[in-house]
């Protein structure tokens, strides 16, 4: 039995129906992350879970104990919130306390677990101030602390880092990811940063409209997509969905991607048996940005490298790779490129296609076939 | 002048803004007339207000009329001065004041905190009772004290002004806790905190601003009340307005401006203190509803 396990859960508002049927486990010690677009149900999933929202139907159980019925304050869980929610008329200490204070523990103790927290997060100054007197990130440590504090089984997490700068939100990830490997907790993570969600995670809960699209850890998820919609939402730039048609020559799978003046034909290695059946069929075809190269660009240790020529329609330096923007299938494909050399808008380029790293997906239901 | 112009949304010349300055002093003399005509009265001889002028400023300063209308003037029947009305009055308008304040907190916390099915229609109704004039309440409420048998008592005058300021109070209340982040509501049920505590821990101390604004309201809402003085009250728990009323309306012997010049003003007292220390709570309270942030 898992640590968390949340069975055929429901929830409803009215006649709205939020969440459809989720089913998530996750064993102790792991990071789970929910991420989704806005309105996906994913802060209404952490809710449920911590109790702050009733469910219509389904399990949900936190340690081997159902906890459908359980008061929030009895499920033994902390929540950090977007918002932070420390209490403004209380000092650090106070806030950090308080939780402890509301179950009896004495103060002595309590003064000893500020410190201890305090130590961890590096806030043994801030402890007299008003919540009102700190920056973004110092209040974010305070709302760490006031979980962390009481140790609880389950942290939960709301978009902890989405009122953060730039810079403080890649510092607290990382800083958060070094607390759950040094302490060993069990979190839940709610958060609609995709880039977040693969750094933290061990495992990436995928929501849409209330249905779970895909679970897996963090490397399934990017690589093996379930569907068009995880395709498109994990990566940055997002995969490439381009329709295109499998045509079998003579034993061998080929892709091809029908273009205003040549067709553009890319072979299929090792076609899955899967995708026999879609011969003669369209298909969507799936490519990252990073398997679509310059030449020199392309990963040495790939196999099966497709050439062809593309013209340049737009080129986004950003330093380290340029983006280069051009037309295939009628729609606009990012590759990705080590360098702006050579690259006008309007020329004839080749690029190098990483054939073993493509996926395929069926237009109708969306659902991945390879 | 240059911290100024950082407040004020455009720079003004100095002409436009010494014309709106004097009119402004035109306007507030204009309406200090009263007050000055009620003081410089109270502090006079009868003889001296006979002779006319009301914006002289007394030939004999005479504490007499204030220590008159404080202890022993007329009232009714008995020479007892405004000084037991006044008590009467402040009986009744602590436990009003303190009793609606905190029901109204107490109903705004609800409204926005603990929303429950129909908490739209129930604010509604209590909005709605803001609207009702005095004179509709008076016949039902005359009935309801009897059955409590509270009529003509100083519990009877601060259930009415509870019940009649209760509308307000939540309405006040709601609107500042509108704004009030629920997620703060959520951290503490998560901490283990209940109904009472969070509102004892966390919301209460965040209420200053309308805390005041309400105490304000109701206070000098409560002590001018006439109307429910005048028809739910006895002769030992007449408040201050009602006696005021008897002073000076009284019917028999010479008609003593001075001593009414000087209830008066004790009657306005209270509020004007207390508009005065806390008055500028009062407006920035008014605000803090209206704007976000």
């Amino acid at each position: 039995m898992a640590f968390l396990e949340i069975n055929r859960l429901h929830k409803q508002y009215g006649s709205v129906e939020v969440l459809k049927g989720v089913d998530i486990a996750i064993e102790e010690g792991g990071f789970l992350v929910l991420v989704g677009p806005s309105g996906c149900g994913k802060s209404t999933l952490l809710n449920t879970i911590a109790g702050l929202e009733s469910i219509s139907s389904g399990e949900i159980s936190i340690d081997g104990k159902v906890v459908n019925d359980l008061h929030p304050s009895k499920r033994d869980i902390a929540m950090v919130f977007q918002s932070y929610a420390l209490y403004p008329s209380m000092s650090v200490g106070e806030n950090i306390a308080f939780g402890l204070e509301m179950r009896g523990v004495s103060k002595a103790d309590r003064e000893k677990a500020i410190q201890g927290v305090a130590g961890m997060l590096q806030i043994e100054h801030l402890l007299k101030r008003r919540p009102g007197q700190l920056s973004g990130g110092q209040r974010q440590r305070v709302a760490m602390g006031r979980a962390l504090v009481r140790d609880p089984k389950l942290f939960l997490f709301d978009e902890p880092l989405s009122n953060l700068d730039a810079k403080l939100r890649v510092d607290m990830r990382t800083e958060i990811k070094r607390l759950h490997q040094k302490l060993g907790t069990t979190i839940v993570y709610v958060t609609h940063d995709q880039i977040e969600a693969m750094t933290l995670a061990t495992q990436i809960a995928v929501l849409k409209d209330g249905i779970l699209q895909q679970v897996g850890s963090p490397d399934e998820v990017y690589s093996k997509p379930a569907n068009m919609f995880v395709a498109d939402f994990m990566g940055s730039p997002t995969m490439n969905l381009i329709e295109a048609r499998i045509e079998n020559g003579g034993g061998s799978l080929s892709v091809e991607i029908p273009q205003r003046d040549r067709s553009l034909s890319l072979p299929v290695p090792q076609p899955p048996t899967s995708l026999q059946s879609y011969s003669g069929r369209s298909v969507v075809l799936g490519i990252r940005p990073e398997d679509i190269t310059d030449l020199d660009g392309a990963d040495p240790k790939a196999e099966h490298i497709a050439h062809a020529n593309c013209s340049v329609e737009v080129v986004e330096p950003t330093g380290a790779d340029t983006f280069v923007v051009t037309q295939l299938g009628g729609k606009e494909v990012t590759g990705r490129m080590r360098s702006a050399n050579g690259l006008s808008v309007g020329a004839d380029v080749p690029f190098a296609f990483n054939m073993g790293k493509i996926h395929f997906f069926d237009p109708a239901t969306e659902l991945r076939i390879a | 002048m240059s911290a100024a112009s950082k407040d004020t949304a455009l720079r003004t010349g100095v002409i436009a803004r010494a014309l709106i300055y004097s009119i402004l002093l035109v306007f507030a003399v204009f309406y200090l007339l009263p007050l000055f005509v009620m003081l410089v009265n109270s502090l006079k001889t009868l003889d001296e207000i006979r002779q006319g002028n009301m914006l002289a400023f007394p030939e004999v300063f005479t504490f007499e009329p204030w220590i008159q209308a404080w202890g022993e003037a007329q009232i009714g029947v008995e020479p007892t001065g405004l000084k037991p009305y006044f008590i009467n009055s402040l009986v009744m308008v602590v436990p009003a004041v303190i009793i609606s304040t905190l029901l109204g907190a107490i109903n705004g916390y609800v409204l926005t905190k603990w929303q429950f099915r129909g908490h739209r229609v129930v604010f509604g109704l209590m909005l709605f009772s803001c609207f009702i004039p005095f004179q509709i309440v008076l016949i039902p409420m005359a009935r309801i004290l009897g059955i409590l048998d509270l009529a003509g008592t100083t519990s009877g005058l601060v259930l009415v002004h509870v019940v009649y300021g209760l509308g307000f109070t939540t309405l006040f209340f709601r609107n500042y806790y509108d704004a009030f982040p629920t997620e703060l509501i959520r951290a503490a049920t998560i901490d283990g905190a209940g109904f009472f505590r969070i509102f004892r821990r966390i919301l209460l101390p965040s209420s200053g601003p309308i805390i005041v604004v309400t105490v304000i309201w109701q206070f000098t809402n409560v002590w001018n009340d006439f109307l429910f003085g005048a028809s739910f009250a006895d002769f030992d728990s007449q408040p201050m307005t009602v006696a005021l009323n008897n002073l000076v309306s009284s019917s028999t012997g010479v008609k003593e401006y001075n001593v009414h010049f000087a209830g008066a003003i004790l009657a306005a007292l209270p509020t004007l203190i207390v508009y005065v220390v806390s008055g500028r709570y009062f407006v920035r309270g008014l605000m803090a509803g209206a704007v976000k942030g």
